[in-house]
């Protein structure tokens, strides 16, 4: 089984560990597959203006250098650990109700995507480039600061775009995902060295890119773990 | 004011002692020249044991650096208790990563004591093939002539064990930056001026070279199954049957990059516990020799004055100082060691930076204040479990029952409620 975790961020928006030492944790920890998905955050309203101005969101501008860095580092960390970086980031549309806001993640994602198109306009991109789709913490999280619930509670019209749900995120689990039986990954959300101990999913398949992305759109052979030192 | 000079006096006593600390490190470091170099040694196969329990910091570059060594013929026996151990995968991807190395995984269940440690390495030295083994922590990382160094060390027949200096490398956080401190004056210090000085065998285990038939005359890993310095009475006991303990002035860097506080206060607690149990009144020698917490007892009693102020401050500024001049030694040993080339090293660097040195006058009151611990509690929690620490670390169990176990289950809350509230 391959040990995963696909929402990572980093000083590239509003994690505290760099680029390098991040994929050097999980790496020293044993990982196989991780997706660094830096936040790219909405700038049309006041929230994601600050966001932009305190440089906590990947924009069109740095795009290109934070890819080039993913990928120099994805070819470090599979000479050094056999651990696969893929590039992603997590659109995140947010406002002040919670109702209304949205993260999205997409993993191998190979242009720029910004979070102010609508929500048709990012999937339909992310499809186009190959990408995976992953709905973030879509249900009540133990930290309400954080909380998105727009997927959640515009399911039936959204859910096709969707490759999977996170089930489980850092310390909460969303048991309405099983329920729902939508496909389903855990990830840890990791923002600070700490996050490492947290919901990871374990996945039975080849380790390469095309394999596990087949292998979470189908959920088959997926498991979480709650990985604990 | 007579009382301040009381503390002054014992304080500049501290100092004093500090200072040939540092003396004694740098004269460890330069030994180093005269001593290593010679390539007419025998290199007899080693086996190396690692127990292993959860992910230490840098855990595969550690693991990695004991797979490339430079020396003829070893094996490495991982040992683990428990399948879901995350460091199992870590084990596992090292011995898919070098097929060609002599690398067993061990994964057995082992009860034979209280020292989980010693519980781990039992099954590894049952498995282990050579007559010279190396007891080896999981958060240590070497250098590729590591191996050879210290096996230089065991052509003298009347050595039967060797132990290494240790580094702290690797501070991202306040509570890594302070057990980095700590490691690199007060434990480096002491190990140095216990060994010149006083000529007694402070074997730490993150290392320990000895011969099997030595550690079985002393009665085997089953010896020391219930105690908790097992490496310290390892040496005195190998000392006592007339074997030489030698301290190679071969650095090992122990890693630590992402310790919170807690954790630097629970190990420190753990090992003040343990010290005051094995040392008994010489304990109190290193409440003296903590030289910044000296100079600060007569602002925290007494009302602040100028010159009690004024003292406290230069005496921080020489401790600052002193770390430095430290942290200088052992990175240059560092820096000479890889540039010797013969075996360069492929490990990480890590940076020492020098601004870490102004926190340690705060770690200094830190240690001050644990320091005062094991005089009020004689227990110890390890790994979920509550022991009783007696005379030479030995460890047993808490009473289940009666009017002892009360005591024990009020700490328990009391340290759980703290814990909540932080």
């Amino acid at each position: 089984m391959l040990l995963c975790d696909f929402h990572i961020h980093t000083k590239y928006s509003d994690g505290s560990v760099d680029l390098r030492r991040t994929v050097d944790r999980f790496g020293q920890a044993g990982f196989d597959a991780i997706a660094i998905t830096d936040h790219v955050v909405n700038g049309d309203n006041s929230i994601g203006k600050l966001a932009h101005r305190f440089r906590l969101s990947v924009t069109r501008d740095n795009f290109n250098e934070y890819a080039e860095n993913i990928k120099h580092e994805a070819e470090r960390a599979w000479d050094k650990y056999r651990m696969l970086v893929m590039p992603g980031v997590e659109i995140s549309k947010n406002y002040l109700s919670s109702d209304k806001s949205a993260h999205i993640l997409i993993i191998d994602i190979k242009d720029f995507i910004p979070a102010c198109l609508n929500y048709e306009q990012i999937f339909l991109g992310a499809k186009q480039q190959g990408a995976l789709i992953i709905a973030c913490h879509p249900h009540h999280m133990s930290d309400m600061s954080r909380e998105t619930l727009f997927l959640w509670n515009n399911r039936d019209k959204y859910a096709k775009y969707i490759d999977a749900w996170e089930i489980a995120n850092r310390d909460d689990v969303f048991n309405v995902i099983s329920l729902k039986k939508y496909p389903y990954i855990a990830n840890s959300d990791f923002h600070r060295a700490r996050h490492l101990y947290s919901w990871k999913t374990l996945l039975n398949c080849e380790k390469d890119i095309e394999s596990i992305k087949q292998c979470i759109k189908h959920n088959k052979g997926v498991a979480i773990t709650l990985f604990r030192n | 004011m007579e009382i301040f000079y009381v503390f002054a006096g014992l304080t500049i006593l501290g100092l004093t002692g500090y200072g040939l600390q540092i003396w004694s490190v740098r004269a460890a470091f330069r030994e180093r020249d005269s001593d290593s170099g010679c390539e007419d040694v025998n290199f007899p196969p080693v086996s190396i044991l690692k127990p292993m329990k959860g992910l230490d910091d840098n855990l595969f570059d550690n693991l990695d650096s004991f797979c490339r060594q430079d020396y003829p013929e070893y094996e490495i026996v991982f040992s683990l208790q428990d399948y879901n151990d995350p460091a199992y995968k870590v084990a596992r991807k090292l011995k898919e990563k070098y097929p060609e190395k002599d690398i067993s995984l061990i994964v057995e269940r082992c009860d034979a004591g209280l020292n989980p440690k010693v519980n781990n390495l039992i099954p590894a030295y049952k498995a282990a093939k050579y007559e010279l083994i190396l007891i080896s922590d999981s958060n240590v990382m070497v250098e590729m002539n590591y191996l050879k160094e210290i096996v230089r060390k065991m052509k003298d027949p009347n050595v039967g064990l060797v132990s290494n200096l240790i580094g702290g490398v690797g501070g991202q956080t306040l509570g890594s930056i302070f057990e980095n401190l700590h490691l690199n004056s007060f434990v480096i210090g002491s190990v140095c001026f216990l060994d010149r000085f006083l000529k007694m065998p402070c074997v730490v285990g993150k290392s320990m070279l000895m011969r099997k038939h030595d550690l079985e005359a002393i009665g085997g890993l089953k010896a020391v199954k219930d105690i908790l310095a097992e490496d310290y009475i390892i040496g005195k006991k190998m000392q006592k049957r007339g074997r030489k303990v030698i301290l190679s002035n071969h650095l090992i860097n122990n890693v630590n990059e992402y310790w919170g506080l807690k954790k630097f206060i629970n190990r420190h607690t753990r090992w003040g516990k343990l010290r005051w149990k094995i040392g008994g009144i010489k304990y109190f020698s290193e409440l003296v020799g903590n030289a910044v917490f000296m100079s600060c007892i007569p602002i925290l009693l007494w009302e602040p004055s100028k010159i009690t102020i004024s003292f406290a401050a230069f005496v921080s500024f020489m401790k600052i100082l002193g770390d430095y001049y430290l942290g200088r030694i052992i990175g240059t040993w560092r820096t000479e060691t890889r540039r010797s080339g013969e075996n360069e090293s492929s490990i990480r660097q890590f940076s020492h930076s020098p601004v870490h040195c102004l926190l340690s006058p705060v770690k200094d009151l830190i240690i001050g204040l644990i320091w005062f611990v094991p005089l009020l509690s004689d227990t110890v929690v390890w790994r979920g479990n509550r022991y009783i620490i007696g005379k030479d670390s030995v460890l047993s169990t808490c009473p289940e029952g009666g009017v002892l176990s009360w005591r024990y289950r009020l700490i328990d809350v009391v340290r759980a409620r703290f814990a909540r509230v932080a």
